[in-house]
């Protein structure tokens, strides 16, 4: 077997906790069933073995990870290991004292959500009241100097909102806004019927967008992330699984990405049993996929096969029930129709929150 | 921009510029990416201070890369600021 390749980014998952309960949430769905998270010890030695890998970007994410207590040192301690240090927050927990920490643990950028430009359309989505604590918390960050991306996941309960949006981004000080459309996963998945916009207003909102990258070039950068369902193209998901991009979620298991533990069978190890040199070279989980010699018809032959790696395994495991298949977002799915279908059954009102309640619930055996 | 003024460009707050002692080249890293530049363009990030217009940015290249005629860098100079002021990475 050919050697490991360098990974470059972590995305370190701190904690599933979070005050929030947004409906399009990529934490699995059972994540009340988490019981211990890593230690700050586990998360340092990560940290350190990833910078000796060659990551040299990490995301710290959760959940929210202004619930772990440690993340000053935490950050304090990847800065140590020349790790660019971001920190991806709901920004609900922050405030003045806490961004005088992280100045001086080092942090070097923050992104934060919001979901919505309106309070209404904000707070239905987050399932809690926090639209204007978090433009508070913008400002906020944006006075103290911090550079900032304002991440926007869009859906069709907002995506009429995208011009308002882009303004907000402007007036806030972001210096890069994600019009992130939701990626249908996990809870995502769930209420794909109320989040999935339709062609049109997916369309409109693409052209909006795509005119205002133009404009505001050099001012304010703007990612227009695509719905892969409407968009009709597989995405090269992660780059390749287990290629340049790792996720630690918050028991210590080392992912392609943070979707990944939906598909079954695969072993994946945690940074509590093994160190992460080895698991990143040898974890069974993450050479099920890696290379293309796992790769089915249509995807064997294809020459996009080095450009899209046949799309999201995820998603192919979702929607075709095999995640060696072609990611059924790809015309040449012989499996096609579980996304037409998914398409046109998109109409429902009804939203799961993302909860301990929900989540105990739906993975309640 | 006072029209008075020439541009002296710096590296944006969120950008940084990192030695990768693995590639054994510098880097350019902000949150959603990460650029290995060539030694032309690791130079040209370092004159990036705030201080020096592109014409001593040249400059300073010249005293480098000495038997590059002015005229060649000055075209690097410009389609290299240019490339990374459109990601957002130069104030």
């Amino acid at each position: 077997m050919s050697p490991a390749p360098r990974p470059y980014t972590l995305v370190a998952e701190l904690t599933y906790r979070c005050p929030l309960r947004c409906v399009y949430c990529s934490n699995p769905i059972d994540f009340a069933r988490t019981r211990k998270e890593l230690s700050t010890g586990d998360w340092r030695r990560a940290f350190s073995d990833a910078a000796s890998l060659g990551v040299v970007q990490l995301h710290l994410s959760g959940g929210e990870p202004m619930l772990r207590d440690d993340l000053c040192e935490l950050i304090a301690h990847a800065r140590a290991c020349d790790l660019y240090t971001n920190l991806i927050t709901g920004g609900t927990l922050i405030d003045e004292d806490k961004l005088r920490g992280f100045r001086e643990a080092g942090l070097e950028h923050i992104q934060l959500s919001i979901q919505g430009a309106s309070p209404e359309a904000a707070e239905k989505v987050a399932g809690v009241r926090s639209h204007q604590k978090k433009l508070e918390v913008a400002r906020l960050v944006t006075a103290m100097g911090f550079p900032f991306t304002l991440n926007v996941v869009i859906h069709r309960l907002n995506i009429g909102e995208v011009p308002a949006l882009i303004d907000l981004a402007l007036e806030l000080g972001a210096q890069r806004l994600e019009l992130a459309n939701t990626q249908f996963y996990a809870w995502g998945a769930v209420n794909r019927g109320a989040l999935m916009p339709t062609g049109e207003q997916y369309q409109r909102a693409q052209g909006v967008a795509v005119d205002a990258i133009a404009k505001h070039r050099g001012r304010l950068e703007i990612a227009f992330v695509q719905n892969d369902y409407l968009s009709g193209e597989p995405k090269p998901c992660m780059g390749g699984w287990g290629r340049s991009y790792m996720c630690i979620n918050p028991v210590g298991e080392v992912l392609p990405c943070h979707a990944a533990k939906v598909i079954p069978g695969l072993e994946f190890e945690s940074v509590r049993e093994r160190n992460l040199a080895d698991i990143w070279r040898d974890s069974p989980g993450l050479n099920t996929f890696r290379g293309d010699t796992w790769m089915l018809e249509p995807c064997r032959s294809c020459e996009r096969k080095d450009v899209d790696f046949g799309g999201c395994r995820c998603q192919a495991f979702m929607l075709a029930g095999n995640a060696s298949e072609a990611d059924p977002i790809c015309r040449l799915s012989p499996h096609r129709a579980a996304v037409t279908s998914a398409l046109d059954a998109a109409a429902s009102d009804e939203l799961i929150y993302r909860d301990v309640h929900n989540s105990r619930r739906l993975s309640a055996v | 921009m006072d029209a008075q003024e020439p541009w002296r460009p710096r590296l944006a707050s969120r950008a940084r510029l990192k030695f990768d002692a693995i590639a054994q080249q510098e880097m350019l890293l902000f949150p959603e990416a990460t650029l290995l530049l060539n030694e032309t363009g690791a130079a040209i990030v370092k004159l990036c201070d705030g201080a020096r217009s592109i014409e001593e940015i040249v400059d300073g290249l010249a005293e480098q890369f000495r038997g590059v005629d002015r005229a060649t860098l000055r075209r690097e100079v410009d389609s290299f600021l240019a490339s990374i002021r459109a990601r957002g990475l130069l104030q």
